[in-house]
């Protein structure tokens, strides 16, 4: 049976995790990599890797981030930020990424999808939607939702369901869900937003913004409730106030099906 | 002594996190593009991402194709991982047909569209690609899949452990002799993928 995902997303600013990651056994907060570590150990089942660096020099750290955290995990890592073109893409899979996340570029040439996924499989194109509440008009009942970009400062006119129905239909693999009205408040996911879409699209969807709590993580996995097939968190991971196993340890007792957690036994015979 | 692994590499995707994955337990990697190479293997990862299609076909007609085959005929160590485990079948359905090196009877096969999560004709639809973390029996273990199409064997005996996707029963591992192959990713699939290679490094077996 194909359990639900739980995903630590870190955001990455000129090669240095942003806010850093509050565990008691890390010597550098603010290193990817023993963050990216960390969460590996602890059993997460992917890993989110952000670049919010605007710059071009950033850009190139970024990339050497993803090629030193692929060496050291052996979990699926999905990388996003900034990736403009097809040799984006090609530089972070080359890089170690396994999935690459598009998010502004698509909305401006959507044809982008289709010519990524046909070179690379659909496998590793994530199509990124941030997406915004529309103010419902007199009489409207079901509220509206809009794609936006630029990190949410640039409104598109897009409808958000349509734009992930056809971000599916041109190839995406999966579609990676935030909601911009929910980010940083840790008062769960718009889970009206990520349930509509997650019963439209015929592609994996990872729920992303707004968690502060692991029962945020329950409602955006529940088939009820947000239906997602993943769950992305930053905060309450980053802070220490929960580990990944304490996520999967609460998910099962609810009733999610989640990989277990496990321990590491003796496996690496180098390293 | 690390026992020598070649790493199949036939642009099916990037090999790095296969080759760490295979460093981490053990094995002395060599990648190699050169079918000469490969045919004098002692023992061969064959991995691949994405599709049956151009390069599949080239790979299958060409010289990569008989090195495989002989390796394989030989009795050498053999593990295919994902899309190199399907290609050790007969026939893909994807792209409108395509041949396989068939080695092992079967054909790969497209999950259907209509799939529900449950018996109730209004659950969810199930969502394709197959992608995340899979339970397998009979071990009970979990790997990393991410798939759409599936392989369907005639010869249930080749499978050693399975998986369940919906209303599809499908090999999550096959083996026969000498050749074993994975639909997961050992490379993805943190410590129990790490075993599943360590498994084929030390014994020759799965």
């Amino acid at each position: 049976m194909l359990k639900r995902r739980v995903i630590p997303c870190l955001d990455i600013k000129n090669g240095r995790v942003v806010k850093g990651v509050h565990f008691a056994n890390l010597r550098d907060t603010g290193d990817p990599v023993e963050a990216a570590r960390a969460y590996d150990t602890q059993g997460a089942d992917e890993l989110c890797l952000l670049d919010i660096t605007a710059t071009t020099e950033g850009r190139d750290t970024f990339v050497d981030v993803v090629r030193r955290v692929a060496g050291q995990i052996f979990t699926p890592l999905t990388v996003g930020g900034g990736v403009r073109r097809e040799a984006d893409v090609r530089r972070l899979l080359a890089a170690g990424a396994d999935k690459v996340a598009v998010n502004s570029a698509a909305v401006a040439n959507p044809l982008l999808i289709r010519q990524l996924a046909d070179r690379y499989g659909s496998q590793c194109i994530v199509v990124a939607v941030d997406v915004r509440q529309l103010k419902p008009l007199p009489g409207e009942t079901d509220p509206l939702y809009e794609v936006v970009i630029h990190g949410g400062t640039r409104s598109t006119g897009l409808d958000a369901v349509s734009w992930c129905e056809q971000a599916a239909s041109l190839g995406a693999g999966e579609i990676l869900l935030t909601s911009m009205d929910k980010d940083g408040t840790r008062d769960g996911y718009d889970l009206a937003i990520t349930r509509e879409v997650s019963r439209r699209v015929p592609i994996p969807v990872i729920a992303s913004g707004g968690v502060g709590s692991l029962e945020h993580l329950r409602q955006g996995l529940d088939p009820k409730e947000g239906a997602a097939d993943a769950a992305l968190a930053a905060s309450i991971f980053h802070f220490g106030l929960y580990t990944i196993a304490q996520a999967k340890h609460y998910l099962a007792d609810h009733g999610i099906p989640v990989r277990p957690h496990e321990a590491p036994r003796g496996v690496l015979i180098t390293g | 002594m690390p026992r020598e692994v070649i790493l199949v590499d036939s642009q099916l995707g990037n090999l790095d996190s296969v080759e760490h994955a295979l460093i981490q337990v053990g094995a002395s990697v060599i990648v190699s593009s050169d079918p000469d190479r490969v045919a004098t293997a002692r023992m061969v990862v064959f991995p691949g991402q994405g599709s049956f299609g151009p390069t599949t076909r080239a790979l299958v007609d060409g010289a990569m194709g008989a090195a495989l085959r002989m390796v394989i005929e030989r009795g050498d160590p053999f593990l295919g991982i994902c899309l190199g485990m399907q290609l050790l079948f007969e026939q893909s359905d994807e792209g409108g047909g395509f041949d396989g090196l068939k080695v092992l009877p079967g054909r790969v096969r497209r999950f259907p569209a209509d799939m529900r999560a449950g018996e109730d004709p209004d659950a969810a639809r199930l969502k394709i690609p197959h992608m995340g973390w899979s339970d397998v029996q009979p071990t009970g273990e979990h790997f990393y899949f991410a798939h759409s199409y599936y392989v369907e064997t005639t010869d249930p005996s080749l499978v050693m452990w399975w998986c369940r996707y919906g209303s599809v029963e499908f090999p999550a591992t096959i083996s026969r002799g000498n050749v074993f192959g994975c639909q997961f990713h050992p490379e993805k699939s943190q410590w129990s993928g790490l075993r599943f290679l360590r498994s084929f490094i030390l014994g020759g077996r799965a």
